[in-house]
């Protein structure tokens, strides 16, 4: 087990935080993340279909999914609860998976952590719901730690879409 | 391209000044000599962070020119891009769909609850 509190790192310094406002009241929004039936209808990115969804909600318990890319590609993963409290949060360490369940290293990437706790906390607002979900390294050694914190400042400031042209201008060039 | 290709990108990435220095680059090829001059840095600060760049395939580095001039290789930089952007992307579209599900969800029940008007 890596000591953070070695390389001064504390867990806000790392912490992936994303937040959305949804125009639905909370229980319902709770509901829907929690039920496979749902969650089947909006989990994946845009033209990804669920072949496999799930769901013990208890501590202990996990969300097991499957998903289908439009080119035929499977993604595989769970979340393994934590902590449930109806229609507040959730607590749960999520990893990838092969298709029966077991653990396995981001496809493209070996050192990104293998274990992400995430807490998503529902918060009620006039008949609205934000949710916000946070992200930090669980378990993970001090590489994986260091890789997570690029992917996050990257996704939190951006950086990557500049880069991302620069790179397709580069390759034109 | 390798896993642990990426690794390195990712590794040498994880740097704000490498970061700058990538930007810096994307203007031209510039030397070290002028590299070291916006970053108020010793010239062998940024050539250990070059070494880093150029480890991790990001950029290039004459060995004609007296000067070794530092250039930026596109395709380090578009996998590392793409990686990220593939998260990005994973959240943005489940959230999007989520409210598309959301207001569907709601609009069915409106629909459905007796002794309101339609």
């Amino acid at each position: 087990m890596p000591e953070h509190a070695k390389s001064g790192a504390t867990e806000s310094d790392i912490e992936f935080v994303i937040a959305r406002v949804f125009d639905a009241p909370r229980d319902l929004v709770f509901k829907v993340w929690t039920e496979p039936a749902h969650l089947m209808r909006w989990w994946g990115p845009k033209g990804f279909t669920m072949q496999k969804c799930a769901i013990d909600l208890r501590p202990g318990g996990a969300f097991h999914y499957g998903l289908k890319g439009p080119d035929g590609s499977d993604m595989w993963g769970r979340f393994v609860y934590r902590e449930i409290v109806v229609p507040e949060r959730l607590v749960f360490v999520v990893s990838f998976t092969d298709k029966d369940g077991n653990v396995v290293r981001h496809p493209w990437n070996p050192d990104w952590p293998l274990e992400i706790l995430s807490t998503v906390t529902f918060a009620a607002q006039d008949g609205r719901t934000k949710i916000t979900v946070r992200w930090v390294p669980y378990n993970a050694t001090d590489k994986e730690r260091d890789t997570f914190r690029t992917g996050r400042e990257s996704m939190q400031q951006g950086w990557t879409g500049t880069f991302d042209q620069l790179a397709d201008y580069l390759m034109k060039a | 391209m390798p896993a642990d290709r990426l690794s390195a990108t990712f590794a040498a990435l994880a740097d704000p000044t490498r970061r700058a220095i990538l930007a810096r680059l994307a203007c031209g090829e510039t030397s070290v000599t002028e590299l070291a001059e916006p970053f108020d840095m010793t010239l062998p600060a940024v050539s250990k962070h070059l070494k880093v760049l150029e480890r991790a395939g990001l950029i290039a580095r004459s060995r004609d020119a007296q000067w070794r001039p530092s250039r930026l290789e596109g395709r380090a930089l578009k996998d590392a891009a793409e990686w990220l952007e593939h998260y990005r992307r994973f959240w943005d579209q489940s959230f999007g769909r989520l409210d598309a599900y959301l207001s569907e969800l709601q609009a069915r029940e409106t629909i459905a609850k007796p002794g309101e008007d339609v």
